[in-house]
């Protein structure tokens, strides 16, 4: 199956892209593109994987029913900008220059990137455990970014993108505003400048972890039982973030994958069972506008909150 | 999951039996390099490595192999015949990687962080660096060492770095986003990947003299071990072109779907290339034009082939 993905990825970039580049005259980036070829590849395919997956159980164990499921159009569009590569197309082409200064000026001073393998050196060769120490690293710094983003009123300004769906579906993963995904990208780079970030060694397992999350999201009744709930963060469980009193300043469950995180900083709650979801301080457009009058109603707002 | 069980079998599995002649090919996309057995044409064994390895280079007594790993910020050392892992050099970005005819410095284009850096060849400790804009891509020397030409991707230039003063001698105009650079009979070569033609320059003052076509997404250039030819690697058209390398007339011109990088020459006239986007290693016989592959890690990069050696 890596093979068939491998293929895809390589027939993309020499049939579509290289041309494509060639003719735009940025030939520079051919090296780079690879790498993009790939996540858009892995990222086809999880939302296939995701969509065969969560349709049936929606279908089978809905939460909520609603008569007119218009809202969550604006969540596919999201999910398909972002999975599919051309959001992190932009950013990266965007923040390019930025990183080649960072890491200059860094450089200039003696500064070399660690990995988690140079600073644990026990870890080198051990590719698998290696891997799932940075997925639970990578895990705490999203939870703390994630709690942040609902600390800072400027912040949740944007974050309020993500609540305010009241139609919540597997598709309201990649609901969030493209500054907000901005911030999360810095946040990353910051890290990979500490510990490194892992190679794509592991594209599956990566599938399924971004399974999970779209998942987690998912209008299903579905639970993984009292220990795997405190394992991995289960439907029921980022549902409670999404619910109504959950909103804003006051919340719980921040856990992406791991609700670990919430148990031990006591922000977890595994009491709250498929409650309602939305932001009832957001403006209607956020719930219910389209892509661009969501993305300039919370930036209104994140103004208004850094000019109060 | 499968590849998962697969890797973990693979990394139980005892050594591979001695082979007479092996090649080592680095597996850019997914952080490993392949050992294939030059006789048998079939992968021994997968070395895993930090993050991305590219290209290689022997150190100048021909007693280790160093392969750089960009992502990874570290230089491996390798033991050429054993193929076994020696130690480990962080070294920022280490891209495309170089030694001076005369053995002075060890040169690294960092292409990601924009700068070449100059090194001891010995201690490995940073004698120079050069920000240079940007994506610092290939190299060649001037065969009395005198300097080191680079070519910087992203904005269509040729750097030439006087390696006595240690300053930036010229910065030369190329066509867009150059590749391979190639020392040849007192000039230079430079393949413009963002068109379809190699460039012949002066090294002294970095003048262009002279244009021809080889192919669209002209990328590298090989010398062959006789000196007679030079190989150029087209990426978008697909195809190896060979040029005479005194008249730079082309002779022969050979398919090579699946986007064509490094080259390596075996010692019984066969011709070793890395297919970028097939994940292969191809064996062109050019007796015949015929191609055999071995299928690699994900986007394979650099090749290093030595006949002789015996990886355990
Ligand atoms: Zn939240
Ligand atoms: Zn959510």
């Amino acid at each position: 199956m890596i093979a068939a993905f491998d293929q895809a990825a390589g027939w993309l970039q020499e049939a579509l892209l290289l041309p494509m580049l060639f003719g735009l005259g940025l030939m520079e980036w051919e090296d780079v593109s690879f790498g993009w070829a790939l996540f858009a590849v892995y990222g086809a395919a999880q939302v296939s994987v995701t969509f065969a997956i969560c349709v049936p159980l929606e279908q089978w164990r809905p939460v909520e029913q609603w008569a007119n499921g218009r809202a969550v159009l604006v969540d596919v569009f999201y999910t398909l900008i972002s999975r599919i590569g051309i959001l992190p197309l932009v950013t990266f082409v965007a923040f390019y220059k930025l990183q080649v200064m960072l890491n200059g000026a860094i450089a200039d001073q003696g500064w070399v990137p660690p990995t988690l393998e140079r600073l644990i050196p026990a870890l080198l060769g051990h590719q698998v455990v290696t891997f799932i120490l940075y997925i639970i690293i990578l895990d705490f710094a999203d939870y703390w970014k994630h709690r942040l983003s609902h600390v800072f009123d400027w912040w949740y300004a944007l974050h309020a993108v993500h609540h305010a769906q009241r139609q919540m579906t597997f598709w309201s993963d990649d609901r969030n505003h493209l500054l907000d995904d901005i911030i999360g990208f810095i946040w990353q780079t910051a890290i990979a400048l500490l510990i490194g970030i892992p190679p794509m060694q592991f594209p599956l397992l990566i599938l399924v972890l971004r399974f999970l999350e779209s998942l987690s999201h998912a209008n299903a009744r579905l639970s993984f039982g009292w220990l795997g709930e405190r394992l991995l963060v289960s439907p029921r469980f980022h549902r409670a973030h999404h619910g109504l009193t959950a909103a804003g300043y006051d919340s719980l469950n921040y856990g992406a994958i791991l609700p670990w995180w919430d148990m031990l900083f006591r922000t977890a709650d595994f009491n709250r069972s498929f409650v309602a979801t939305g932001d009832p301080t957001a403006e209607e457009a956020l719930a219910t506008g389209s892509y661009i009058a969501q993305h300039s109603a919370s930036l209104r707002r994140m103004v208004r909150e850094l000019t109060r | 999951m499968r590849r998962l069980f697969l890797l973990l079998f693979s990394l139980a599995l005892p050594a591979a039996a001695h082979a007479a002649g092996a090649v080592l090919v680095m597996n850019s996309g997914e952080a490993s390099l392949s050992v294939i057995d030059m006789s048998t044409r079939q992968e021994l064994r997968r070395i895993p490595v930090l993050r991305e390895p590219h290209h290689t280079m022997l150190t100048p007594d021909r007693k280790e192999l160093l392969v750089g790993d960009t992502v990874g910020n570290e230089v491996l050392v390798f033991d050429p015949n054993s193929f076994e892992l020696k130690r480990r050099i962080p070294i920022a970005d280490p891209y495309q990687i170089g030694f001076s005819p005369d053995a002075k410095y060890f040169v690294v284009n960092a292409l990601a962080r924009a700068q070449v850096d100059l090194y001891d060849p010995v201690t490995f400790k940073l004698i120079k660096r050069f920000p240079l804009k940007s994506m610092p891509s290939h190299m060649a020397f001037a065969p009395d060492s005198s300097a080191v030409f680079i070519t910087l991707q992203g904005t269509a230039k040729l750097a030439a770095i006087d390696l006595k003063a240690l300053t930036v001698r010229w910065i030369a105009d190329t066509g867009p986003a150059p590749a391979g650079v190639l020392w040849n009979r007192g000039k230079l070569l430079v393949a413009n990947m963002g068109s379809d033609d190699v460039w012949v320059l002066d090294p002294a003052t970095g003048k262009t003299e002279r244009k021809f076509r080889t192919g669209k997404g002209a990328h590298q250039l090989f010398p062959s071990p006789d000196g007679k030819l030079i190989y150029v690697n087209n990426r978008i058209e697909s195809t190896a072109v060979v040029l005479d390398s005194t008249t730079l007339n082309q002779i022969r011109s050979y398919k090579l779907p699946g986007g064509p990088d490094d080259i390596e020459f075996a010692p019984d006239g066969k011709v070793w290339f890395t297919l970028r986007f097939v994940h292969k290693t191809a064996v062109l016989d050019p007796a015949t034009g015929s191609i055999e592959t071995i299928s690699v890690g994900r986007s394979p990069h650099g090749i290093f082939l030595n006949s002789k050696a015996t990886p355990k």
